[in-house]
């Protein structure tokens, strides 16, 4: 394990280092077939004790893999994340074996002949056909997740939060005590109006700013992205919730369920310019007691309606 | 389509030409119109840029280890829109590293190296023709890269330096200077790859012309070898796609210098407009830079397992498929990007159908191991390599394909490892292995095998450990692009394995010095090759070496197919293709 001393938990290395090893023998064939035979069992070993490496890791610890899971659809997205990575994973396996013990068994011998045969009819079929229906299922399962994820309607206690984007930063605006964000319009936004709203809306006169993400837990947000110059993301990994912001554009229909009490960062995963590397925002999600006493305070201390003051980061 | 017969006109005049006249120097080695000299322009230029390519990833992968660090040596030399006063890359700089890395290795290394390289060498010595249709053009090509590899990479020396913009230049970031900051690099990346454009344009039309026209008597297209297939599709999407992305470069130019608004977000201007035409190019271009590839290992494993190619045919129809199929799947790169959602869903459906194709030539290619004498050379590990690596690659790309898992890992470094695996252990393994197939033919010259066996070894361990655990940071979800991640909370505890892969990155780096050791001393002073060293079937063998301009001192005609190896019943285990077979023998197909 070579690279065992860059880390406190080497046996998550095993994947990688499988991997290598298993290619390896294709040019260390040039032994007897006793070792050979030895090495491909070493292989078959390494590739099995990967493969258990990689699911305990998934088990034990959040620090080598996916960071534990924060909202209800992002369980959704992992359970075909861990399909898909079941079903690759036996693929490659599989294949992997087949191919090096070939490699192994028909290395070039004396008077040993080749086998002379230009393919077989029905064995492309069966992996054509094979390949085809289950990608075509997985094709299946996944759109039916991404309709059921993105595109569901939205519960009917859903909030709704405005998000926007600038180089380098984002900021936040609340619904106030109306709990409506009301009517905007990406034309509007200027240095007086962040979010676009439109001033004829009254339902507009109460929002409110703010410069962090503050979410009640188990409650469905709706965000309204907008970006004021290039395109910006809105990227966050324990709610496994990723979306391009597009300035001259309103994207509204993500949505998601924050399930885990917790300090979160929002990130910007678009190259945006030479800030980019730092373009992130806090998330607090919240209890939903702490979050009505923060709501109501930043409601009220809202003299000026959001908009009328310049963005603010953290 | 039937037989073709070379153009004798053609061919006589070509051969008296190279016989009678002795060319200038200036005709020989800088001007010149002989395919063969002009894809060895094109080897030696792309391993430059592959060096310059490299070099950038180094930096990439320093920033990464250790972020805000001086550069030590060469750090207070570098430029100021590069690193600090105190020698330590910027954030800005950074970007333009891997902006230039990504254009480079694209533009300059993988597709020249493939197309310009391989295409231009085997072309017309693989069907029996004494040169390309167009050799002018041909000429003019090379001159057209090379010119566009100066423009990308002058902007070093202007004040705000290199592009910044990543290579896929999202607009508005790319279109508007006050955004970038880098109005000098990004127009010459414009102006660089519409040259670009121009060369690779050129180039296509010269080798689709030249299969269709100029195969030797008997040559029918399903006679032709791998390679030149794949090179023919390749020729299709480089003419199909290229336009696209020069026309969107001369847009993005007008945006950048001429207040146009073509992907501005106002003046009715859309910004997912540039994504949509950069990606109907780009992903074409995905297989324009693997297709070439899969031709040579496939050509590699058959003749060093001593068998057939496994089913032709198939391995034929499937990459015509994987051209066909990708002109409609580039929308898979903007699940996120904010177009519609039921696009999303057709596009992911057509990404799962184009994975088949590639799984059917994977398993050709085991078939053509299964049942072989496997020769272990330098080439042949390379190319059974290419087939494993190319697995992974396949294999993490069905994550991004379904759409809510791309959701997740969009962007992070999860792609970043799925395309190296692509393009590196992928496309840039079947070159290594080409080389060392083909070197005898380009030179006249035996490159080492046991320093080719030692390069092999490194570059393989050291790719694996350099982009195996980026798949684990991706899953962490470390974006790509970012100049420092120790400035996310859920990823300073992944900062060890950033360091560890940048290690790997480094010795990835030095392993290409026994490869250029071994590649100019074998050169000038390797053993003589014979004519035909690894006792290969196709045309290209049956030239000495050095191979006349012209080629073939008379027009071969070819008898069958170019993959007859252990033929039973004869002494040889291959019977070339200009030799019928001998009427004791049935070959067992066309």
């Amino acid at each position: 394990m070579a690279m065992s001393h860059d880390n406190n938990r080497p046996q998550q290395y095993a994947k990688s280092d499988g991997c290598a090893r298993d290619g390896m023998n294709k040019f260390m064939l040039k032994q007897s077939s006793r070792t050979s035979l030895a090495f491909l069992a070493m292989v078959v070993l390494l590739l099995i004790a990967s493969g258990v490496c990689a699911r305990a890791a998934v088990r034990t610890s959040d620090l080598w893999w996916m960071p534990e899971v924060a909202s209800k659809g992002g369980v959704l997205i992992d359970k075909l994340t861990y399909f898909i990575y079941y079903l690759t994973g036996a693929v490659f396996v599989l294949t992997q074996v087949v191919y090096i013990y070939f490699l192994v068994k028909y290395r070039s011998r004396k008077g040993a002949k080749a086998t002379y045969s230009h393919g077989n009819n029905r064995l492309e079929l069966l992996w054509t056909g094979i390949p085809t229906a289950i990608f075509i299922g997985l094709w299946g399962y996944s759109n039916h997740l991404w309709w059921d994820v993105l595109h569901a309607p939205t519960p009917p206690d859903t909030m709704e939060v405005g998000v926007l984007a600038y180089q380098f930063g984002f900021s936040f605006q609340y619904p106030g005590a109306d709990g409506k964000l009301g009517q905007s319009d990406v034309k509007l936004i200027g240095n007086d109006n962040l979010f676009g709203n439109d001033p004829n809306d009254p339902a507009t006169k109460d929002n409110f700013q703010s410069s962090v993400l503050e979410l009640p837990i188990n409650k469905p947000v709706r965000v309204r992205l907008n970006s004021r110059d290039v395109i910006h993301a809105f990227y966050v990994p324990q709610f496994r919730v990723y979306q391009d912001i597009v300035p001259g554009r309103t994207i509204d229909w993500v949505w998601f369920t924050p399930t885990r009490l917790g300090s979160y960062q929002l990130a910007c995963n678009q190259l945006c310019g030479s800030g980019h590397y730092n373009m992130k925002a806090q998330i607090e999600v919240v209890t939903q007691e702490d979050f009505d006493k923060w709501y109501k305070e930043k409601a009220a201390a809202a003299v000026i309606p959001a908009g009328n003051a310049p963005a603010q980061s953290k | 389509m039937s037989q073709t017969i070379a153009h004798p006109e053609a061919s006589e005049v070509e051969s008296s030409h190279g016989h009678h006249a002795e060319l200038s120097f200036f005709r020989k080695y800088i001007w010149s119109e002989d395919h063969k000299t002009i894809a060895i322009q094109y080897l030696f230029t792309s391993l430059f840029f592959l060096l310059v390519g490299g070099l950038l990833a180094m930096g990439v992968r320093y920033q990464l280890a250790f972020p805000g660090a001086p550069v030590p040596i060469i750090g207070s030399f570098l430029p100021s829109w590069l690193v600090t006063s105190a020698g330590a890359i910027q954030p800005g700089g950074y970007n333009a590293l891997f902006t230039m890395h990504a254009t480079v290795m694209v533009f300059l290394v993988i597709m020249p190296l493939l197309i310009g390289v391989f295409g231009n060498f085997l072309i017309p010595l693989k069907i029996g023709a004494p040169d390309m249709a167009f050799p002018f053009f041909n000429a003019l090509s090379y001159w057209l890269f090379l010119l566009s590899g100066i423009i990308l990479l002058s902007s070093f020396f202007a004040p705000t330096g290199f592009p910044a913009s990543g290579w896929t230049s999202y607009a508005p970031l790319s279109s508007h200077a006050q955004y970038n900051g880098t109005q000098i690099g990004q127009s010459c990346w414009c102006v660089g790859l519409f040259v670009n454009g121009l060369a690779s344009i050129a180039g296509a039309a010269n080798y689709i012309t030249t299969v269709i026209n100029m195969r030797a008597p008997g040559m029918k297209m399903f006679r032709l070898p791998l390679p030149i297939w794949a090179l023919l599709i390749t020729a299709f999407l480089l003419l199909l796609a290229v336009p696209v992305l020069s026309a969107a470069a001369a847009m993005l130019f007008c945006d950048l210098n001429f207040g146009t608004s073509f992907f501005s977000s106002s003046n009715y201007g859309q910004p997912l407009l540039w994504q949509h035409l950069f990606w109907f190019f780009g992903h074409p271009e995905v297989y324009i830079m693997i297709v070439p590839a899969m031709g040579l290992v496939s050509e590699i494993i058959s003749v060093n397992s001593r068998k057939p190619i496994f089913g032709y045919k198939a391995m034929v129809f499937a990459m015509v498929a994987i051209g066909v199929l990708g002109f409609i799947v580039w929308g898979h790169h903007m699940f996120v990007s904010g177009m519609n959602l039921l696009l999303s869903a057709t596009f992911s459906f057509s990404t799962m159908v184009i994975a088949v194709p590639s799984a059917i030539k994977t398993f050709n290619w085991m078939g053509t191991v299964w049942g072989g004498s496997i020769k272990y050379t330098t080439a042949m590990c390379f190319a059974l390599a290419f087939v494993s690596m190319f697995v992974i690659g396949g294999l993490s790309g069905i994550y991004m394909a379904a759409t809510p898992v791309d959701l997740f890992i969009h962007h992070t470094y999860f792609i970043v490892a799925h395309i190296h695996y692509v393009l590196f252990g992928g496309s840039l393994f079947g070159v290594f292995g080409a080389i060392y197939f083909w070197f005898p033919k380009m030179f006249g010259r035996m490159m080492n095998e046991t320093w080719g066996k030692i390069h092999f070894a490194l570059a393989f361990i050291f790719f694996n450990c350099t982009f195996f655990p980026m798949h684990n940071l991706g899953l962490n979800g470390m974006m790509r692009r970012i100049a420092d991640p120790t400035q996310y909370e859920h990823l300073r505890s992944q900062q060890p394995v950033n360091i560890f892969i940048t290690l790997s990155a480094f010795a990835l780096g030095l392993s290409t010095i026994p490869f250029l050791i071994n590649f100019f001393y074998s050169m000038f002073k390797g053993p003589k090759a014979p004519i035909n060293p690894w006792k290969s079937t196709t045309l290209e063998w049956t030239v000495p070496w050095p191979t006349p301009h012209g080629n073939f001192e008379a027009t071969p005609t070819v008898y069958h197919g170019p993959y007859e190896y252990s033929v039973p019943g004869m002494e040889e285990d291959y019977l070339p293709q200009n030799q019928p077979a001998p009427d004791t023998v049935r070959l067992a197909a066309h």
